[in-house]
């Protein structure tokens, strides 16, 4: 890879065509008779300006940073007014030159705490007079040479059009034709603030000798700091949903791979995600599909634990895979206990809801209020609730109320309006400060965020948020999201969040969806029975091959994880079911990927030999009570007891859970399953509808549907 | 270039103090160097010339306020790393808006010369590294700039640029191991 680096250098640039070198050298010379045309009007900073030139030559080996960070600070804190100054001189279009002086002689006074005795001339109020006297004109000058220049740079594209290389055609075909106008004027829009910030970076020099200071400091003025990262910025997504990129699990050898672990997952956010998009006549984002949460959409009837004291039971079923005659799959179930609503503890729920401009659509604002009210009915009276908003600043609607005055609470979130922008930070130590408020010991307290997108943490980076959720977390607080509304949703940091915070993501999209996940499921995901749930599975070399779990992608855990109880992993709640399902290959199948290891023959027969010889598998669950920092470990070996001769022969909700994750892997674009028809989906997701009283199934085979007529080519 | 330093350092005084034929001389030595960068940056000719003439734009416009008249060349290369991240955003941009029109995609003529084919791929993979690892990568590699001088020109430390061209090279490997299948 070295040597590859290396060949960077022995590319030589082509030259510029004199045309372009002489319109370039032209627009610089009159970008500077520009800049001299506005110092002329400021004739008496031109001498000091020289002066501190040469100062700044004589000084700057000699100052060492620290003596010019105030200076810089200071600069630096004045620059942004500036900026605001110049934008909306600009955009006015008022005679500049004596306004943006008088009002730089008003911002002079401004409080200097600058160590100046060594530099006189180089004084910083007389840099920030001229600072902004020359960066106002300066830039309401450059839109005009912006716009000539954006002329020039349309001939410049025509011109080199007949000598184009290869690599140029895709560039060129970005700009031709279409987008020639809108550019001329995006051009000329963006060239001035580009220049200002130039401009204005660089007076940052001017009291800060050394440019290394500029280079620090250019990209916080010339770009504000984003908080996605780069690569998502150069992305161009056709909406701003951003989703965690996740390839789906390979096909791992047991001979060198025999454990597989991972952590449970009770979301549900992409399955809704993925019905919005089919139902608007889309085709989901590959990212946007995360089969695990699909599968655990559905409730399914597994076999329940029968008392407290086991909080969950595990049902494996190993069947025929329908898309792969050579493997099998083996279905794990896990059912949690369910709590007897008698038994459920006292509930201190802290609603964190944005009321951001962007919640007011009918599917956003107006939906999670219906969704509030369908859940405030079925709370009980000694339970509390509080909302706090965030917006342009976070506001608490409600203290802590108890459901008994329930008046109180449906009024609160009828009187949600939305307006301002987002600023989750306060919003979210508002709400911790409310739950921490009403904490009910040994009770449930939740913060539940409901937002339609970005969780914009303000000054603290994400990480700080995570951080803030966990401890909150240890505190015995824990964190639900919903998203809602499509288009703004960053589902990345939404899955973070509650991951981190011991809480479930789900997307709610309907008023159905909305009763599913809040009242429904309020009854089982804000009561944890268990918490850090881990699975891990071993396979027996001697009756596997490979093995492949199917989605769970972000939930994967290290092997040595498992037992570490310090690492975090799911909760489960009462009543709650996981479904979990490896497509196995048997040994000896024609569908064997890797090829057996030369060298572990002499292993082998040890490993036949074993007690465990007639195990497929060997399930370990591990987990802790809710309050308990210790995990507990449930085992189930897997034999050939619990396999079925065919899929047919499989309960109705293996089958179902089965054309689910068939189709989750379809959509996720699981190669495995190109062969695999939609039709076949649809056939098997009908033969295991059931019973379906809430038409959750037969939904899902009409989704299927819809992708099948989307998908086309795709089949 | 190294003789020519103190020229440079005389022309860029001048410039700063208003001299406008030192300005005019100054720009003149250096916009080769800059439209060099420039395609390096962005792999095209015209687009380097869409962003050197930017650079000059906003050089006229910002010269009286430099200062630190031996480092002159650094700001060259912060100004054109700027401008030319700024066109590259226009761009993808522009692209949007396109794809809204057009769905046809590009196709890139193939080599004749498999050696200038590799070429290719490695700097088309360079270009879609994370900003921050392309301009380590391309400074140090393409510019022959040490890791100091590179750190200079991005504003931290010489550490990072290592790290920079580190991850760099660990994302590269992945990135071109997938294309070699």
């Amino acid at each position: 890879m070295s040597d590859d680096f290396e060949r960077l250098s022995g590319l030589t640039p082509p030259m510029a065509s004199p045309e372009a070198r002489a319109r370039a050298l032209a627009v610089a010379m009159q970008a500077f008779d520009a800049a001299e045309e506005n110092s002329a009007a400021t004739q008496g900073s031109v001498r000091p300006v020289r002066q501190s030139s040469i100062f700044n030559r004589i000084w700057s080996p000699i100052m060492n940073r620290k003596l010019l960070a105030g200076s810089a600070l200071a600069t630096l804190l004045v620059v942004p007014a500036a900026a605001f100054l110049t934008l909306e001189l600009t955009r006015n279009g008022a005679p500049f030159g004596e306004r943006a002086q008088e009002i730089a002689l008003k911002e002079k006074p401004a409080p200097q705490p600058t160590p100046k005795p060594a530099l006189p001339a180089a004084s910083p109020e007389g840099d920030l007079a001229r600072v902004q006297d020359e960066t106002a004109p300066g830039a309401a000058t450059d839109q005009s040479v912006a716009e000539q220049k954006a002329q020039a740079a349309d001939q410049a594209a025509a011109v080199s059009e007949e000598k184009f290389n290869a690599d140029e055609i895709a560039n060129l075909l970005n700009r031709s034709g279409v987008n020639g106008a809108k550019r001329k004027t995006m051009e000329s829009e963006t060239v001035a603030p580009a220049a200002e910030a130039d401009a204005m970076a660089n007076s940052v020099a001017r009291s800060t000798a050394p440019l290394s200071a500029v280079g620090g400091a250019q990209p916080q003025i010339t770009y504000l700091p984003a908080p996605v990262t780069e690569e998502k910025l150069v992305a161009p997504p056709e909406n701003r949903e951003r989703f965690g990129k996740a390839d789906s699990n390979p096909v791992k050898s047991v001979a060198t791979e025999p454990v597989s672990t991972f952590s449970v997952d009770v979301d549900t956010a992409s399955y809704a995600f993925v019905r919005r998009s089919l139902m608007e006549g889309q085709m989901p984002e590959r990212d946007a599909v995360r089969v695990e949460e699909m599968v655990n959409y559905f409730p399914y009837d597994w076999p329940r634990p029968t008392s407290v004291t086991e909080p969950f039971k595990a049902t494996v079923t190993v069947t025929p895979t329908p898309w792969n005659g050579g493997t099998r799959l083996m279905h794990v179930a896990i059912k949690g206990y369910d709590v007897v609503p008698a038994e459920a503890p006292k509930a201190n729920l802290v609603f964190l809801i944005d009321v951001s401009g962007s919640m007011d659509e009918p599917d956003k604002l107006p939906l999670l209020k219906s969704a509030f009210r369908l859940l405030v009915e079925k709370l009980k009276p000694e339970d509390t609730v509080s909302i706090v908003t965030y917006a342009g600043n976070a506001g608490t609607v409600l203290e802590p109320t108890g459901v008994k005055d329930k008046a109180k609470i449906l009024q609160a979130i009828d009187s949600l309006q939305p307006g301002g922008s987002t600023a989750g930070a306060e919003g979210i130590d508002a709400a911790y400060a409310l739950a921490e408020k009403a904490f009910v010991k040994g009770g449930v307290n939740r913060v539940m965020l409901a937002t339609d997108g970005d969780f914009n943490v303000g000054p603290s980076s994400d990480d700080d948020l995570k951080r803030l959720i966990e401890e909150k977390r240890n505190g015995g607080i824990f964190l639900s999201v919903l998203g809602f509304g499509r288009g703004n949703y960053n589902d990345a940091l939404m899955q973070t969040i509650a991951q981190n915070g011991n809480g479930t993501a789900a997307y709610i999209d309907t008023l159905a969806e909305a009763q599913k996940t809040l009242v429904e499921e309020a009854g089982s995901s804000p009561f944890p029975i268990a918490k850090d749930v881990k699975l891990q599975v071993e396979f027996n070399p001697a009756a596997i091959a490979g093995y492949r779990l199917i989605g769970y992608e972000t939930r994967a855990l290290k092997r040595e994880d498992f037992n570490n109880d310090k690492v975090d992993a799911g909760d489960i709640g009462s009543g709650h079911s996981v479904t979990a399902i490896y497509e196995v290959t048997p040994k000896g199948s024609p569908a064997v990927l890797n090829d057996d290891l030369r060298y572990a023959e002499a292993v082998k027969p040890a490993a036949e030999a074993s007690p465990h010889g007639g195990e497929l598998a060997f399930l370990k669950i591990r987990y802790k009570k809710p309050d308990g920092d210790k995990s507990e470990l449930i085992t189930t070996p897997v034999t050939e007891a619990n396999a079925v001769p065919s899929l047919a022969e499989a309960p109705a909700d293996v089958r179902f859970s089965v054309a689910v994750a068939a189709f989750g892997q379809k959509l996720s674009g699981v190669t495995a399953l190109n062969d695999y028809t939609y039709d076949a989906v649809i056939d098997l997701a009908l033969a295991s509808r059931g019973a379906d009283p809430f038409g959750y199934r037969s939904e899902f085979v009409n989704l299927v549907r819809l992708a099948k007529g989307l998908g086309g080519s795709r089949n | 270039m190294r003789a020519g330093t103190d020229l440079d350092a005389e022309l860029v005084e001048k410039a700063v103090s208003g001299d406008r034929q030192a300005f005019g001389a100054l720009v003149e030595r250096h916009y080769d160097f800059v439209h060099a960068v420039a395609w390096r940056w962005s792999g095209n000719v015209s687009d380097a010339e869409d962003i050197a003439q930017d650079v000059c734009l906003r050089l006229g416009a910002a010269i009286r306020g430099f200062r630190g008249t031996s480092r002159f060349r650094t700001w060259l290369y912060t100004l054109t790393l700027n401008a030319a991240r700024d066109h590259k955003r226009r761009q993808v941009r522009d692209h949007r808006q396109m794809q809204a029109y057009a769905s046809e995609q590009a196709v890139a003529a193939p080599h004749q010369d498999p050696d200038a084919e590799r070429r290719e791929v490695l700097w088309v993979a360079v270009r879609e590294l994370p900003e921050k690892q392309c301009d380590a990568v391309l400074l140090v590699y393409a510019e022959g700039l040490s890791h100091a001088a590179a750190a200079d020109v991005l504003g931290c430390s010489e550490a990072t640029i290592s790290w920079h061209v580190h991850e760099a090279r660990k994302r590269l490997k992945t990135l071109l191991g997938k294309e070699a299948v």
